[in-house]
């Protein structure tokens, strides 16, 4: 019981990463004021020039350079739209979203057609010495993928530069009221600029972790709305980056119950199972766990004097 | 430069023109460090203009300045900042969901926040003037007067040589007045100088050293506090001599005799109370009769409550408190679509928010609240809808090419016109409530906007006009009431006479009874 345990801990950490990852970034852009629907999107891009960077090289780790540079890139075009064109967010994310899925699937196609399934080299877990052999925790914490370390420790610095540096501040004062900010000799705009970007830096760490990580390989739409769940844990988790993370876990855990559930002999139909985590996602997202109040200035473009 | 000894800021013959509009014209006047000096004027008589000169938002077009000994010239806010001029904006520029040391840190520091260290230094400034401030506490759950604390501490710590408080008590309720007089006293007393921008000067006499009068753009007086004649400095700030809109109008009143109706009156307000939802009180125990035929004008300054009145009595807004009543029904929770029914027509004090839908035709907003008259087995009847539209559109004189063409096209005066029409034509007409009618337009829509609202009382309408336009009521109105934070302080018959007497009533400094 205590094996299953450990094992269902392991496996709602590995299952929530990329949804932590992804969250945090965008939890740094929302509050600057702009909503990266296109996080599905980044996430699908990065993990498809991942996979295609590692394969290409032979090395996982420039696979994952290569899935930051490209989720990176389409934020940019993000930025661009929405803070200097100022176009509609939601317009602009779904757009993304699907170019993103036609693209990949047709580069994927293109590029692996007959290796279809073959696996790509991935990156490798890390047994962290002293600490992988005890008993319960080593096998729920310790027996990670190098990234999962890497993630968490950017997380935490995520959460330490929007609380208790300047640049954090700027970005919450441009989220809320970017007038004032503007006032205060903030540069609104290139405050929003950085913190996409910073988005797209997270959404590809996240990609990659799918693709080279976890699975190695890449399939068609593997994201598989990984990137909605993490625009939902930012919004149940209210815009905090301990209350998101905390809903990125919970959604993990509901993914891992899947597995779990059927492997203890415990008979519930595998498609509740499946519907689980966007079930809580759309409770929360409706308010029903206690609605916060998103940064005053989402979504909305700013303009000097309008 | 021969500038009186311990002048801080001396403005020669100062000008500012914006286009063909002459804001400021000739003002030369001394700000003393260690004074509090107060800048007294109505809407509109350029104190603002004059604010945005000293701190940099305008170039002047005419005339010098001089600040701390050398020419002022500073080419924007943040210059004139650096240089020792501060502003406290009448609108706050915190944000309300972070602490008030973040926002007073916020483009301050860089790196790594020092909370402590920055709030320490806050509560320190606070201290030294006489007030408390508390630097964790979120800014959005703070009370207006220490917000506006907040916002003088941020100008303090840039420890300015000049602090100017635009409009600083409009925002305020009574209580917490006193208050921001005692640390305006401190600042001024700490070898700065102080400027109060302001259209209320009983609120300000008690702390002013030195009274300066701006009356359309020019100086009309300034005087020491200590010599002042109140009556003489209200009479300075709205004294005004007769103007084109009186006698076109006087021109076209044929003093017809209104047909009273026996019973009843067109409009009741019966203690009206509003509470906005941080429970200040916004509109206080309003009653208001108005009889078929009879214009009320309602004066004060803006942000005295008029707003709410409007609201209410077009049924966006529940009162908290009181009712009222068109032709005798009770609509106060009635809503919109009842007050139309009844005869409440509407004149919304925001044309472009609540007045009209911009992106639709002129046709269609003439008939917005009458659509049903056009609309058979639910299908528009656009052909009949814009033959009426047109008749009607001749008959108020709102030019435009035509009924179909998008509401946004038509100029300020038009809009207005068109909004008339809508609301002057409801069958019944019980009741009309004004709201700033005329604001932005120009001098003959303004004749126009004021003919059609005189036609409606001759007809026994019951005429609400709000306005803070106090020529335009005295021409207008059969008698004038006035709202001052929220109440009705007084009421006087509408006579050019009455005008200082109605200032006086206007600026707070006499509750009711006569101007001193």
């Amino acid at each position: 019981m205590e094996e299953m345990l450990a094992i269902f801990i392991a496996s709602t950490l590995r299952l929530a990463m990329p949804l932590m990852l992804a969250a945090s970034g965008e939890l740094v852009s929302e509050r600057a004021g702009v909503l990266n629907l296109s996080l599905e999107g980044m996430m699908l891009t990065a993990a498809f020039f991942g996979a295609l960077g590692s394969w290409a090289s032979g090395n996982p780790y420039l696979g994952v350079a290569c899935a930051i540079l490209a989720s990176v890139v389409v934020s940019a075009v993000q930025a661009w739209l929405s803070v200097n064109l100022r176009a509609n967010q939601l317009v602009v994310g779904i757009g993304f979203n699907i170019l993103a899925l036609g693209a990949t699937t047709l580069l994927y196609r293109i590029i692996f057609g007959g290796l279809s399934r073959e696996e790509i080299p991935g990156l490798p877990k890390l047994a962290v010495k002293g600490l992988s052999d005890l008993p319960f925790a080593g096998t729920a914490f310790f027996q990670q993928s190098v990234i999962v370390y890497v993630g968490l420790g950017l997380i935490v610095l995520i959460w330490a530069m929007l609380n208790h540096t300047s640049f954090g501040l700027a970005v919450r004062a441009v989220g809320d009221e970017p007038r004032s900010a503007d006032k205060a000799g903030i540069p609104v705009n290139a405050t929003r600029w950085k913190a996409v970007l910073i988005t797209g830096f997270m959404a590809g760490f996240a990609g990659a972790f799918i693709s080279i990580a976890d699975i190695h390989t890449f399939t068609e739409n593997m994201t598989n709305g990984a990137g909605y769940l993490a625009l939902a844990a930012v919004i149940f988790g209210g815009w905090n980056v301990g209350r998101t993370i905390a809903a990125c876990l919970l959604f993990g855990a509901a993914t891992a119950l899947q597995f779990q559930l059927p492997a203890m002999g415990i008979n519930v139909p595998t498609a509740f199972l499946l519907m689980l985590p966007y079930l809580l996602a759309l409770l929360a997202v409706a308010g029903v766990v206690g609605r916060l109040e998103p940064p005053t200035s989402l979504t909305l473009p700013f303009q000097r004097g309008k | 430069m021969s500038q009186p000894t311990g002048s801080l800021l001396s403005l020669k013959n100062l000008g500012k023109r914006f286009g063909s509009l002459q804001a400021l014209e000739g003002v030369s006047l001394d700000v003393r460090a260690g004074t509090v000096q107060c800048l007294l004027g109505e809407n509109g008589a350029g104190k603002s203009t004059l604010c945005n000169l000293i701190f940099g938002v305008y170039e002047p077009s005419a005339g010098d300045m001089a600040f701390d000994g050398a020419a002022w010239a500073p080419e924007s806010p943040a210059v004139a900042l650096e240089k020792g001029i501060a502003m406290v904006h009448q609108h706050f520029s915190l944000v309300p969901r972070m602490t008030v040391v973040e926002n007073l840190m916020l483009g301050q520091v860089r790196g790594v926040l020092k909370r402590h260290e920055f709030g320490a230094r806050i509560r320190d400034i606070a201290e030294s003037f006489g007030f408390s401030l508390d630097p964790d506490a979120v800014v959005g759950e703070l009370s207006v007067g220490e917000r506006q604390r907040a916002e003088i501490v941020k100008c303090l710590m840039r420890d300015p040589k000049l602090l100017v408080l635009d409009e600083p008590t409009a925002v305020l309720p009574p209580g917490e007045i006193g208050a921001l007089l005692d640390i305006c006293r401190r600042v001024a007393d700490s070898g700065r100088a102080v400027i109060l921008v302001t259209h209320k000067l009983a609120e300000i006499a008690k702390v002013a050293d030195r009274v300066v009068v701006l009356r359309t753009g020019r100086l009309v007086a300034d005087e020491s506090m200590a010599e002042a004649d109140m009556g003489a400095l209200v009479h300075a700030m709205v004294g005004r001599e007769l103007r084109p809109l009186d006698v076109a109008l006087a021109e076209t009143d044929e003093d017809v005799e209104t047909p009273e109706a026996a019973r009843g009156f067109a409009l009741v307000c019966d203690g009206l109370t509003v509470h906005d939802r941080h429970g200040a009180v916004r509109l206080d125990n309003f009653t208001l009769e108005i009889r078929p035929g009879e214009i009320v004008g309602l004066a004060g300054v803006e942000g005295n409550g008029q707003s709410e009145l409007g609201m209410v009595l077009a049924g966006l807004l529940r009162p908290t408190e009181g009712h009222f009543y068109i032709g005798g029904s009770d609509l106060t929770h009635a809503g919109a679509a009842a007050v139309t029914a009844a005869g409440g027509g509407i004149v919304p004090e925001d044309r472009h928010a609540v007045a009209c839908v911009t992106g639709m035709s002129v046709a269609e907003n003439v008939f917005l609240n009458k659509l049903e008259r056009f609309t058979r087995f639910g299908l528009l009847q656009r052909g009949a809808m814009n033959a009426a539209a047109q008749k009607q559109m001749k008959e108020f004189d709102v030019r435009a090419t035509g009924p179909e063409v998008a509401f946004s096209g038509l100029s300020g005066g038009n809009q207005q016109k068109a909004v008339l029409a809508r609301e002057l034509t409801l069958d019944p007409l019980v009741a009309l409530v004004a709201a700033q009618p005329t604001r932005g337009l120009d001098v003959s829509a303004v004749e126009a906007v004021y003919r059609q609202i005189r036609a409606a009382a001759r007809r026994g309408v019951g005429v609400l006009l709000i306005s803070s336009e106090l020529d335009e009521l005295l021409a207008v109105a059969d008698r004038v009431a006035v709202l001052y934070r929220g109440r009705l302080v007084g009421e006087r018959p509408a006579e050019m006479s009455e005008r200082g007497a109605i200032g006086a009533l206007m600026s707070g400094q006499i509750v009711s009874g006569q101007v001193a």
